[in-house]
């Protein structure tokens, strides 16, 4: 599903994330780790389609409109939590009716339901992350693009997004972390290294 | 001194005793500004939004001429326009001058590069994770565009507010494009210069403090928007 070849990333003539090779089948969850500066979110951005200025080959066999990406720290579009987790939905064409089913049951999964009808400005930032996350997660998107999605989560965040995760079985989920994160959240393991800078 | 006193005291009168050609002056400057600015807002939201987001050659210069716009002399649109409508100008067959169409027309270039110029500066200010939120999310081209203006909505309904505030206090325009005519194209701002030039000062004044009591009105409300858009900057 994705085929990365001598793929580079230069900004200013500096080069900020490199990735040799890389593939990784449909189905798969990997988790990218990596220090701060190796390049995770760029990685993360190239397979999103966010970023489209970098050398070598890099192929994903998906849509772009099939990929989800989650920012390490996710915007909230001004309005509710409910607002904001039908976004995708409502673009995608699905009814009132739907949406609002669909959101009741990821945000009981996310254990926001009682948040529905709250501001995003009235949110932790935890909370924000897991309404970001069952923003991106209702769409069961085929290819889910997580940039450090564990931060600021407590425990059961972590329970809670690994079950979440659990539903989209036929999805590629690529998770990105400084850290090595739960087996339970990803199977297989690709270790970024810190760019030559040059 | 005592002047003042005087517009202050003929303008309460007119207040609680409205005379028929005030109210007829207030009221086509309203509509007429009104209309301006919605037609403004129809061209100039998409415009300032596109401007923003879209890369194209000669951008930096479109959006340096909106800005320059912004500066206008009311005169000189008034000119602009007059050379546009009269018997020998392009548009001259249409018959506009004088009516309150040619003011309307005036105003919404007065209006517009204001439009485009604000709802630019509110779109480009938005935090780029806006843009790739939405895209990532689906959202087609209009949608987007759509989100784009809902989440800088203060900063355009400021927009929209500052050209109706700069309209319906404008002079130029209305006196050269619609030639003060009572009962059909004078507004406050002319039938202000007319009492005032014809030595009428208190009534000339109390005109002159309607207008301003319709201005510090929409800047009351632009003052709250500003407010409420600092409040909600919270993320």
């Amino acid at each position: 599903m994705i085929d990365i070849q001598g793929m580079c990333v230069r900004k200013s003539g500096r080069t900020i994330c490199s990735v040799p090779e890389l593939q990784i089948a449909r189905g798969g969850r990997v988790s990218i780790l990596g220090p701060n500066g190796s390049g995770k979110t760029t990685l993360l951005r190239v397979l999103s389609g966010l970023e489209r200025n970098y050398e070598g080959a890099c192929t994903v066999n998906t849509p772009i409109r099939d990929r989800v990406y989650v920012h390490q720290s996710p915007y909230m579009l001004r309005g509710s939590v409910g607002f904001n987790v039908t976004y995708g939905l409502r673009q995608h064409g699905i009814s009132r009716s739907e949406c609002r089913r669909l959101a009741g049951e990821w945000l009981e999964r996310f254990g926001l339901l009682d948040r529905a009808t709250t501001h995003v400005a009235h949110l932790s930032g935890g909370e924000r992350r897991r309404v970001a996350l069952a923003r991106a997660l209702i769409l069961e998107p085929t290819l889910l693009i997580l940039d450090e999605p564990l931060a600021e989560v407590d425990q059961e965040g972590v329970t809670s997004i690994t079950s979440a995760l659990d539903v989209l079985r036929d999805s590629t989920i690529l998770i990105a972390s400084p850290t090595s994160i739960p087996s339970s959240l990803a199977s297989e393991t690709y270790q970024l290294t810190m760019p030559d800078g040059d | 001194m005592e002047l003042i006193w005087e517009g202050c005291g003929e303008a309460f009168r007119l207040l609680v005793d409205p005379d028929p050609l005030v109210v007829d002056a207030a009221v086509r400057s309203v509509w007429i500004s009104l209309l301006a600015v919605a037609l403004a807002a129809v061209v100039g939201l998409p415009l300032g939004t596109l401007l923003a987001r879209i890369a194209f050659p000669g951008r930096s210069l479109a959006v340096l001429a909106c800005r320059a716009g912004m500066a206008f002399p009311t005169v000189f649109v008034g000119i602009l326009c007059y050379s546009l409508f009269s018997r020998r100008g392009p548009l001259g067959p249409l018959e506009l001058l004088y009516t309150p169409w040619a003011i309307v027309c005036g105003e919404f270039v007065l209006a517009l590069p204001l439009i485009v110029s604000l709802t630019h500066g509110s779109v480009k200010a938005l935090d780029p994770r806006v843009g790739e939120t939405v895209l990532t999310l689906g959202a087609g081209a209009f949608r987007r565009w759509r989100t784009y203006l809902s989440e800088a909505r203060i900063g355009v309904t400021l927009a929209v507010f500052t050209a109706f505030s700069r309209c319906v206090t404008e002079l130029g325009i209305a006196m050269m494009v619609g030639g003060n005519i009572r009962g059909r194209t004078r507004t406050l701002a002319t039938a202000t210069a007319l009492e005032t030039g014809r030595g009428e000062f208190g009534r000339g004044m109390a005109m002159g403090l309607i207008l301003l009591l319709i201005a510090m009105g929409v800047t009351v409300m632009i003052v709250h928007l500003t407010r409420e858009q600092q409040h909600g900057n919270s993320q």
